[in-house]
């Protein structure tokens, strides 16, 4: 990658927000949040791990049925689809940010909870919370963008794969749940020994290929062998359905999450700018660096809330369906600071989303 | 079958436990169910004076059944978070055999993080306890000396209810008056030394109950106001074996006297009870902690990782802001301030972020 910023996405703004104001707008809507997060917030959540208690359990047995009734088996690989959404979502992307760690419950903590995708975890709780919520869009230090396959910016240099990004992308999007537990192992050092320098290790290599290679290991037995033996002589209806909710799973989860951080308005930023940056030089990097989606409330509960990806980033250990009520004084302050807040439907956001990828597929 | 079924929910459900897994569900049907712990019914919340409430709970068959002197930790749920606090079983055995149900006496602590909200239990709600725990026992076969301060009453009134039950049945089915002192004369004696403040000795009544059952057991009630120093009334008792629950303050003269006389004691002090007044962050004061098996001092200036880091401690870490919670240990015990918000946090076990945390009591962690 270069250093060269040959700036596509509104690089200089004129107008830099007051900083410090900035900073002390949004923590005075945090303190506001927080201090209301309770009872009401324990009991959501866990309704919703009871609802994908019902949805995974409902799924996996209907996929059973499918020899009865073919619908039976269609509709048991949306109930079992929708059961991975919410696990890996709602429930375990924001508990695994410690959303909920002042539940103080032994199960639903960010350092205890485990979700139903072939990614382990811990590895994806280090990457994710730490390299990509604190450096968000930072091009070098969040791998997140781009995932280090697609070109997304002219901050990267254009190579001849660049051409059939799209491709990959369609790819990615199919396989995500192994893209995200490849990349978050940070494939490209662990297994091939490239170095960064600008990476601390406090994980060893051996450590990392360990965890990526036995959730991934168990991920496939549960899917692929156990559960479709205990189906027995339907072994391959369970199979089948399996790989489809997986399939759709990935296929949702991906779309969101670049609907997130990839569409046509969102900005990069360089490693110089962040330095020693203040609070606010931060919030501000985190409210450029995302986008939201507008929707329904079951819209926003499949998404994980990520539809509020903007407040995610600003306060991402507020209990997620808090944003909602946080991202209408959440887009008063962006306005009074003249700040984009960058939201729209889901058709406008992905399809710009669509034109980044195809658009850095040419130099 | 348990581990069985762990690996059953390990491999098909990524969940450590079965039981963890199944959790919410199963809590729709019955309340307060928890992996780890038992469940407990409120029988009845009543105040003994204005700071002290006893607290009957029926706990579940399943629960083992305690000696009396043992304590139980009471997990309940406040505005959605689990908090836990250990008390001792202020009735004995007999009682729960008879009536399945457990007395606590517990003092309300204006500050505490627990206790004010003990008063809004009603009947009928579920809370957890863990089985008892402890192995603070009356011998029966020597003159025992037993000093309470305070609330430190209820193991003792533990203990002396089943000893009633056991001792004080017999003589009855006997039915002979003489036999009765008789083999009460041969029984060791139990000295009952209690301290409280003016007015506020608790279950009185019951004391003076068993002791008209028991000819062998006699009791004071003290005030320090009144009666003076504990260390006047022990010179009696150098022929006995001690056992003491209460403050430190209590404690502390106590076992320099036993060690002095080389005389056994038993203790369930309150260990080091916290500062109630915390100072301020800019007095700069050193606590020891222990992380892991490494005991290490730290200032309450610095955050705790930077304070690990330079001790060469090996601890996981992130952005040292409080975002990624990369450093997040469990707090088995102590107080931590957070640097952000400089709220201070419970005293019993969670989950802290080390780059945001000072330390302000002595702290037990574990990563």
């Amino acid at each position: 990658m270069t250093s060269k910023r040959t700036s596509t996405i509104t690089p200089n703004r004129s107008n830099k927000p007051d900083y410090e104001k900035l900073a002390q707008q949004l923590n005075a809507i945090k303190t506001d949040i927080r201090a209301r997060v309770g009872n009401e917030d324990a009991q959501y959540i866990k309704r919703v791990i009871v609802l994908q208690r019902v949805c995974e359990w409902t799924g996996r047995i209907l996929l059973m049925l499918g020899f009865l009734q073919p619908v039976l088996w269609a509709v048991g690989v949306l109930s079992l689809a929708t059961a991975k959404i919410l696990d890996n979502m709602e429930i375990g992307h924001n508990v695994m940010h410690g959303q909920y760690d002042w539940m103080n419950d032994k199960h639903i903590n960010s350092k205890a909870y485990e979700w139903d995708i072939a990614c382990d975890g811990s590895s994806w709780n280090r990457v994710h919370n730490y390299e990509h919520h604190t450096y968000t869009n930072i091009i070098g230090k969040d791998r997140d963008f781009g995932y280090g396959l697609l070109r997304l910016s002219s901050d990267f240099r254009w190579r001849v794969k660049n051409l059939w990004q799209f491709i990959t992308y369609l790819l990615l999007s199919v396989f995500f749940q192994w893209g995200v537990a490849y990349h978050e192992m940070a494939a490209e050092r662990v297994f091939f020994g490239k170095k960064k320098d600008n990476r601390k290790n406090t994980v060893t290599h051996t450590q990392l290929k360990k965890r990526f290679f036995s959730k991934g290991a168990r991920q496939l037995v549960k899917d692929y062998v156990l559960f479709p033996l205990l189906a027995g002589p339907l072994f391959l209806w369970v199979f089948a359905g399996n790989a489809l909710a997986n399939l759709l799973r990935n296929l949702w989860t991906s779309t969101i999450i670049f609907c997130g951080h990839f569409t046509g308005d969102v900005e990069t930023f360089k490693e110089e700018d962040c330095k020693n940056e203040t609070q606010g030089q931060w919030y501000y990097r985190q409210a450029l660096g995302s986008s939201n989606i507008t929707g329904g409330n079951v819209f926003h509960v499949l998404t994980g809330h990520l539809s509020f990806q903007i407040e995610h980033h600003l306060f991402p250990d507020i209990p997620a369906r808090r944003y909602r009520e946080m991202a209408p004084k959440v887009k008063a302050v962006f306005e009074e600071h003249g700040m984009h807040y960058n939201t729209g439907s889901f058709v406008k956001q992905y399809s710009s989303v669509l034109k980044r990828i195809l658009r850095y597929s040419l130099p | 079958m348990k581990s069985l079924l762990s690996k059953i929910s390990h491999s098909l459900f990524h969940h450590l436990t079965w039981k963890g897994y199944w959790e919410p569900l199963v809590q729709r049907f019955k309340p307060a169910w928890r992996d780890g712990l038992f469940r407990a019914q409120i029988t009845s919340a009543t105040y003994l004076n204005p700071n002290t409430l006893q607290i009957l709970l029926s706990p579940e068959k399943k629960w083992p059944v305690h000696l009396a002197g043992q304590h139980v930790s009471l997990t309940i749920e406040i505005n959605g978070r689990l908090t836990t606090r250990v008390f001792t079983i202020a009735s004995g055995a007999s009682t729960h055999a008879l009536e399945n149900e457990l007395r606590l006496v517990i003092r309300i602590k204006e500050q505490g993080a627990l206790t004010p909200h003990l008063p809004t239990l009603s009947p009928g709600q579920w809370v957890n306890i863990s089985p008892p725990m402890g192995r603070f026992a009356l011998r029966e076969d020597k003159d025992m000396l037993m000093i309470a301060g305070g609330s430190g009453i209820t193991p003792f009134i533990a203990m002396l209810e089943d000893y009633t039950s056991k001792h004080a049945a017999k003589h009855s089915s006997n039915g002979c008056k003489e036999h009765h002192s008789r083999q009460a004369s041969m029984k060791p004696n139990i000295h009952l030394l209690y301290y409280a403040k003016q007015g506020e000795h608790l279950l009185i009544d019951e004391l003076s109950n068993i002791s008209s059952k028991l000819p062998n057991f006699a009791f004071r009630l003290l005030t320090k106001a009144n009666d003076g120093d504990v260390e006047r009334y022990l010179p009696e008792f150098y022929t006995y074996e001690w056992m003491v629950c209460g403050p430190q303050s209590l404690y502390g003269p106590i076992s320099k006297n036993a060690l002095a006389n080389n005389i056994s004691l038993e203790s369930e002090h309150f260990t080091a009870l916290l500062p109630t007044v915390f100072n301020s962050s800019e007095e700069e004061q050193t606590f020891l902690i222990q992380h892991d098996n490494k005991a290490l001092h730290v200032n309450n200036q610095q955050s705790l990782l930077t304070q690990l880091q330079q001790a060469s401690v090996p601890v996981n870490y992130g952005c040292g802001m409080g975002i990624c919670h990369q450093c997040q240990c469990v707090k088995k015990q102590g107080i931590v301030r957070d640097m952000r918000t400089g709220e201070l946090s419970d005293n019993a076990e969670e989950l802290i972020q080390l780059c945001v945390s000072q330390a302000v009591t002595n702290l037990e962690l574990q990563s």
